[in-house]
């Protein structure tokens, strides 16, 4: 594709959006359409929300002549993904009036809500205004949710590290007011200085994440996020961390200029220097990322550009010190620590699964009724984990039994343990029927899937393998399937890109291996991988590092043979 | 909404044979003007420059460009993300300022059938992913690949929206340029794919199509027909058929509000603000349990007061059989003898409760009937807009069942279950009050729910016949998200600039509720601008109370912006009424 030297039509939007205000108030009230003026389509994001609509009526409402039914999904800002009891039943409330009701925990450590009304809009944020929550800059050109290691009995100091999420979401905020005044009735100050020296007027080219993993646990997949920090303990005391940066998902089908891409490290900053690296490096996307192009604009492509060493020769001017040669460390999972576990302190964390981060009640399970009670006793804060599951922390001693009595009752403990090995490692991104990128079910179907997949792996002997299994409708890459074991990106309405080979650590990226599967097909090659899987394996073998070393090393050195 | 066209690198090269200053001159004239505009002043020049007129003398031929007689297209899209409509919108607006009226389709919403009786057919449209067309496009899209059709008449051209990047890019808009070659069309513009940045090549295909439009001669003048004489002597009763039958509420509504298309082998004659009578048929499950309960042949011709017919056709097509008078029952109770107490039922009730003695008997029981009455509904369409074969309505489900036929139970086929394809006899009423004024005047139009049927024909009268007057509509019902009747149209209209403008009234989507008089208050200054300024004043809907209310509203706005007395403000309104300028369909 050729390189375009004009700006993308968002950047012109970004730019004379009189500091992220638009048109907004106008769009809310505008009455003849469920719909906000395009402009603002794109400016609402940097507020925290979607605009889409419920694409399963479409074709409905068109023969009825009424527009697409248009709904908002708002994302909080949770740094780390912590909630107390009072502000989990406050989402509690807010998701029933003003949503479909089901709590959505994302793969980013936070929650978001589905099919809110434009009118809803102003209510739903004022309710979380006074739970204190907020939804700045949880979408749009900025830096997103900072997400951090969420089990707090890895490591004595893990609070210590979880301040660092707070500290980065905060310095990375904009600076304009526009947040308070559009949706919280601030007064405008018009001579109020709002100068953002971070985003100036244009903000960052593109989406931003940050993450914070506290080895040996890769649970947030720090490798995937733009800037990706690991925490270096030694002798109990955090010294600082590695900085790796360029790691980024989603690519596009049929754009060879586009790829998954997996953070490279850096060096090492200690703690004192840590927030002017991650700072600068946003600077440096700011002034070099790609804005003609959105396709090219994450900052993966920015250091492919200016080449590793050259990137850090420029971070490290801008910082004014030298990085640090990185520190070693080992990640040795990346997955969720399920059912009871205690910390150094004593205290008591019980990992709830929760099949795709959708809290509800269904006939399987009330769910959502089940951590309402739990919040309702005020005995536990609410952890989510970057798998889209739930911890349920800080549980004193005494007050354990308490909390089991709820999580026995409402059949949670039974639910988490009778799940499967690969349904609790496995995640599936929202897509149908409100993702306005799907392109193929993800969320809705994967459950179903898995029950179909599962006595595959029985008929081998594998089923408590854990492998690492995820679902995007899209290659946009939310559901993070390019670093799985087994990913699935959807093309077209039930059909999926296979791809394998990825490590279970999260490590190393998967290969596609076959084209737009149908379920069918997809049922018939797994069968056949696990089938040469269990045959040929070496001890201790996790499926991705045999089916690279099986099916997709061979295949790069064969092609490497005939050229 | 104005676009800086020149800061998006349109491509000025070509012009700058004129010299830097005049190219300056020319930049600087330009860029106060919309992309409407300046898609307008293309044509424009294109005119003067194809006339061989580029001395001064421009003026007069660029008024016969403007005043030249509406021409008509139809510009459908099909859209997955919306950029197809919002493109399609722009073009039609553009269309209107050259003096083309062009008709706007969601193809979601396109009637298939319609296909061949199309002129001049355009169509905007986008690909998805690995090639297939946009989800609301697929029914049209399925259509063209799996029918045989010959459209010999057909002029048409397609504009593909696609995405470089995609292997399979533009291939729907592909797809359909090929169809309509293979069914005879003819392409008077070639099939033009756009990038990601559509806009520029968008308007350089519709510029083409534009001056095709303009370059073709009209065929037939659109002035109006010589209506032919009427026949005094009774209505003129029209077979027709249901060629679309829709519920226009939401799931979850509490509404059901049908939008039915009737169309005729005859040119129906009638214009908006008309009513149609329709005579509702009875069940056939029902007459078939009254033939059976009383044995009579269902072919026996019987003479009633009114007509001579078999007793099928008497009782399915024209004698009431539900919840009969109780007049009608006392005759009832005489021809069999016995004592009935005075109430009102079905007749197949009354037969299974008081048999007749036999067949002979209920030939007696025939001849006592009433007849069915007619049911009256104001047209939701307008021959200029929707063709002269066809006629709309707009039909809530209560609106068609008198109160107490719903509490006693139903034996008239209710027009929203009847299926595509199904007769309907009507006649055309006329109104020779709730007409639209000269095409240069002022309409204000209120109609909350049903009471948008005329409206709907007013606009699409006023938008096929390019009339310039302002529009100005007061539409409310329940809530928005599931009772908005015509919402993509409607939207449209605004888009298109034929809805001057528009206000909204749901009333249950807040705590307090709000009505279409809620809304004319806040708006009392600019109404009352335009009433003392000539406007017409129009009411349609549910006489109790919305009539009522929005009289009385009306009245207290000419009271406070007219400063004026009680007693004047109502003689104001009588002379409005007088003028013709304040009418009411009210039921």
């Amino acid at each position: 594709m050729s390189e375009k030297n004009n700006l993308s039509a968002v950047e012109r939007i970004k730019t004379s959006s009189d500091g992220l205000r638009g048109t907004l108030k106008e769009s809310l009230d505008e009455g003849l359409t469920g719909a906000l003026y395009e402009d603002d389509q794109s400016l609402i994001k940097f507020h925290g929300l979607y605009q889409q609509d419920d694409r399963d009526r479409r074709e409905e409402r068109g023969e009825k002549k009424l527009e697409w039914l248009y709904s908002f999904m708002i994302r909080l800002r949770l740094p780390g993904g912590f909630l107390t009891p009072e502000q989990w039943i406050g989402l509690h409330h807010i998701a029933g009036e003003h949503s479909t009701g089901t709590i959505k925990i994302t793969t980013r450590q936070t929650v978001q809500l589905h099919g809110i009304l434009k009118s809803e809009i102003k209510p739903t944020i004022q309710s979380f205004n006074t739970l204190h929550l907020d939804s700045i800059a949880a979408c749009g050109d900025v830096n997103r949710n900072v997400t951090c290691s969420a089990h707090p009995k890895e490591s004595a100091i893990h609070e210590e590290v979880f301040q660092y999420a707070d500290k980065i979401s905060t310095m990375a905020l904009p600076k304009t007011r526009a947040y308070y005044q559009i949706w919280l009735d601030e007064e405008q100050i018009a001579d109020k200085n709002e100068e953002d020296p971070l985003y100036q007027d244009r903000y960052l080219p593109r989406k931003f994440k940050v993450g914070i993993a506290i080895p040996p646990n890769n649970d947030i997949d720090v490798l995937t996020n733009d800037v990706g920090l690991i925490a270096i303990i030694e002798n109990n005391k955090l010294k600082g961390f590695n900085i790796a940066a360029g790691g980024g998902l989603s690519s596009t089908h049929g754009n060879p200029n586009t790829y998954a891409r997996l953070a490279t490290v850096l060096g090492f900053v200690n703690t004192e220097n840590v927030l002017k690296a991650v700072y600068e490096v946003m600077t440096i996307q700011r002034d070099h990322g790609n804005r003609s192009d959105r396709k090219l604009a994450r900052l993966k492509y920015t250091i492919d550009k200016f080449g590793v060493d050259a990137f850090r020769t420029e971070l490290e001017k801008r910082c004014g010190f030298q990085l640090e040669e990185a520190k070693p460390y080992i990640f040795t999972d990346r997955k969720d620590h399920y059912g009871w576990k205690q910390n150094h302190e004593g205290k008591w964390y019980y990992s709830v699964f929760i099949e795709n981060g959708r809290v509800l009640d269904d006939e399987k399970i009330a769910l959502k009724t089940a951590l309402f009670e739990i919040a309702k006793t005020g005995k536990a804060n609410f952890r989510f984990t970057g798998n889209q599951n739930l911890i349920l922390a800080d549980i004193a001693e005494a007050d354990k039994a308490a909390v089991e009595e709820l999580l026995i009752k409402f059949g949670v403990i039974a639910h988490t343990d009778d799940a499967g090995a690969l349904r609790k490692n496995a995640m599936a991104c929202v897509a149908f029927n409100t993702c306005p990128l799907a392109l193929a079910e993800a969320q809705r179907y994967l459950p179903s899937l898995i029950d179909k997949i599962e006595p595959l792996l029985a008929k081998y002997s594998l089923q408590n393998e854990e492998i690492i299994l995820r679902m995007t409708g899209c290659p946009n890459g939310c559901g993070r399937s390019p670093a799985a074991e087994i990913g699935f990106v959807g093309t077209a309405y039930g059909q999926y890109n296979l791809h394998i080979g990825g490590d279970r650590v999260g490590e190393r990226l998967n290969t596609k291996y076959k084209d737009s599967l149908t379920e069918e097909q997809i049922l018939d090659t797994l069968d056949e991988l696990f089938k040469v899987y269990k045959a040929e394996r070496k001890a201790g073998e996790t499926f991705g590092d045999f089916s690279n070393r099986k099916w997709i090393i061979t295949e790069t050195e064969k092609e490497l043979q005939l050229q | 909404m104005r676009l800086d066209l020149f800061s998006k690198n349109y491509k000025l090269k070509r012009i700058n044979m004129i010299g830097e200053a005049r190219l300056k001159e020319l930049h600087d004239f330009l860029n106060g003007y919309s992309k409407e505009e300046l898609v307008w002043i293309n044509g424009y020049l294109s005119g003067i420059v194809s006339n061989g007129l580029t001395n001064g003398s421009a003026n007069s031929n660029g008024h016969d460009i403007k005043s030249a007689a509406t021409k008509k297209i139809s510009l459908a899209f099909g859209t997955e993300t919306g950029n197809s409509k919002k493109l399609a919108t722009q073009l039609a607006a553009a269309a209107k300022k050259r003096g083309v009226n062009a008709k706007l389709i969601g193809l979601d919403q396109y009637r298939l059938t319609d296909l061949s009786k199309e002129e001049y057919f355009f169509i905007v449209i986008s690909t998805q992913g690995e090639g297939e067309p946009p989800a609301p496009a697929k029914k049209f899209y399925d259509h063209i690949h799996d029918n045989e059709l010959s459209l010999p008449n057909l002029k048409f051209s397609v504009l593909a929206l696609g995405d470089s990047s995609y292997p399979m890019f533009c291939k729907t808009g592909e797809d359909v340029d090929l169809q309509f070659e293979k069914f005879g069309a003819k392409r008077v513009v070639p099939l033009r794919k756009c990038d990601v940045d559509y806009e520029e090549d968008a308007m350089e295909w519709f510029g083409n199509v534009l001056n095709v439009i303009e370059n073709h001669s009209v065929e037939k003048p659109d002035a109006p027909q010589q209506q032919p004489v009427k026949k005094t002597t009774g209505k003129k009763y029209y077979q027709g058929t249901v060629l679309a039958n829709i519920n226009l509420n939401d799931r979850g509504s509490n509404k059901e509000t049908y939008h039915i298309e009737i169309g005729c082998d005859e040119v129906i004659e009638y214009e908006p603000g008309d009513t149609i009578g329709i005579v509702p048929q009875n069940r056939k499950e029902v007459v078939e349990k009254i033939i059976a309960l009383t044995g009579i042949d269902a072919n026996k011709v019987i003479q009633t007061t009114k007509q001579s017919a078999a007793v099928l056709e008497l009782l399915t097509q024209h004698l009431n059989i539900c919840y009969l008078l109780s007049s009608t029952i006392k005759k009832y109770a005489a021809i069999i003898q016995q004592e009935i107490p005075d109430t009102r039922m079905d007749l197949v009730d009354l037969l299974r409760i008081y048999p007749v003695k036999d067949a002979v008997q209920f030939e007696e029981v025939v001849k006592i009937l009433m007849p069915i009455a007619p049911r009256l509904y104001s047209v939701s369409s307008s021959p200029a807009a929707h063709g002269e074969n066809e006629v709309h309505i707009t039909v809530a489900r209560i609106q068609f069942l008198a109160e107490d036929e719903q509490r006693f139970g139903l034996c008239s086929e209710f027009l929203g279950d009847l299926p595509v394809d199904s007769a309907i006899t009507f006649y055309v009423h006329k109104d020779k009050n709730f007409k639209l004024p000269a095409a240069d005047k002022d309409v204000i139009m209120i109609g909350p729910g049903t009471g948008v049927a005329p409206f709907r024909a007013f606009l699409a009268e006023r938008d096929a016949t390019g009339a310039a007057g302002r529009n100005w509509f007061f539409f409310g019902e329940q809530h928005f998200t599931t009772d908005f009747l015509y919402q993509t149209e409607i939207q449209n209209y605004v888009q298109t600039g034929v809805l001057t403008k528009i206000d909204l009234a749901f009333s249950r989507d807040q705590q307090e509720k709000i009505y279409v008089q809620h809304r004319m208050l806040q708006k009392a200054d600019e109404l009352y601008n335009w009433i003392s300024n000539g406007a017409s004043l129009f009411v349609s809907g549910t006489k109790d109370p919305m009539s009522k209310d929005v009289e009385n509203t009306l009245l207290q706005i000419i009271e406070e912006k007219g400063r004026k007395t009680n007693e004047e403000a109502k003689q104001y309104l009588e002379l409005l009424k007088k003028e013709g300028r304040y009418e009411k369909d009210v039921y």
